[in-house]
């Protein structure tokens, strides 16, 4: 099976768009994006699974779901549980979702502590797929700052070498 | 990573984001630049300062003139970051992927026995 590639850029310096098409109606995506039972299905990443996931969903609703990571692979993460939590803003079916997402606690205790993200998924009709665009809204510069000091984006020293051609004409 | 959330939080005003895509084509003066957004050059030269400061931009005289050019190094680091929160979510993509075709399978075996 072919994947459609991932495309992703910042804007603005804090909105994080993230694009990428599936092979599925527009009222697929939307469901399986609605439904706790769906979402354990596929939210973790690699390596994560997700044992816990509630879904009220209408505005003002919650979303609480617990990541686990379960490869022994992933060395210092394995057996490492995440909670998060959003809250969901505006539902507009099957077109979009908005919700802000937390960091959280499994009693669903939001963590005041670390910055929330506004979050808005679009699913857009592409003949016979479906695009669906991530927009992620961070407070300020400040707030992405200590998202990713928490270290949340693992393995962040990798990819130094691999620039695309944009990067390598800048060093001309 | 430090350096890409710099990076980032200098590029979030309009015009320092501005100058930078009209840099990409090439280097260029105060005054090109100035010229090129429609701005002043007293206005650009302040924003030219903090970009230079932040080493993204690096500057070289040439005779009277100072031209501005892109230091690649901001840009690297950004795009590493990107490109760690990329892998994390074409992670879950890929996974939403196969899901959506096992869901779509089951619904044609459904219809087929119709």
């Amino acid at each position: 099976m072919s994947r459609d590639s991932m495309t992703s850029k910042v804007e603005n310096g804090r909105v994080l768009i993230i694009e990428r098409t599936f092979d599925a109606p527009q009222a697929l995506l939307f469901k399986v994006y609605s439904d706790a039972e769906h979402l354990k299905h596929f939210w973790g990443p690699q390596g994560w699974e997700v044992p816990f996931c509630t879904v009220d969903f209408r505005p003002g609703g919650v979303w609480l779901y617990c990541m686990k990571c379960v490869d022994k692979n992933q060395g210092q993460y394995y057996g490492m549980e995440a909670w998060g939590k959003g809250i969901y803003k505006e539902i507009v079916a099957p077109k979009s979702i908005s919700y802000v997402d937390y960091f959280a606690d499994e009693k669903g205790n939001t963590n005041p502590d670390l910055p929330s993200t506004d979050i808005l998924l679009e699913f857009v009709i592409q003949g016979n797929k479906t695009k669906l665009v991530t927009r992620a809204a961070y407070q300020n510069e400040e707030e992405l700052k200590k998202v990713m000091e928490m270290g949340m984006m693992e393995g962040i020293s990798q990819t130094w070498d691999r620039l695309d051609e944009h990067l390598a004409n800048l060093k001309k | 990573m430090n350096q890409a959330m710099n990076a980032l939080s200098v590029l979030g005003e309009p015009n320092r984001l501005a100058i930078v895509e009209l840099l990409r084509d090439g280097e260029l003066t105060v005054g090109e630049i100035a010229q090129r957004l429609e701005i002043r050059q007293p206005q650009a030269s302040k924003h030219l300062k903090i970009l230079t400061e932040n080493e993204i931009l690096e500057v070289k005289a040439d005779a009277n003139r100072r031209i501005y050019k892109l230091r690649p190094e901001p840009f690297q680091s950004l795009e590493s970051w990107l490109k760690t929160f990329q892998k994390i979510m074409e992670e879950r993509y890929d996974k939403l992927d196969d899901y959506l075709q096992v869901l779509q399978q089951k619904d044609k075996t459904k219809k087929s026995k119709k």
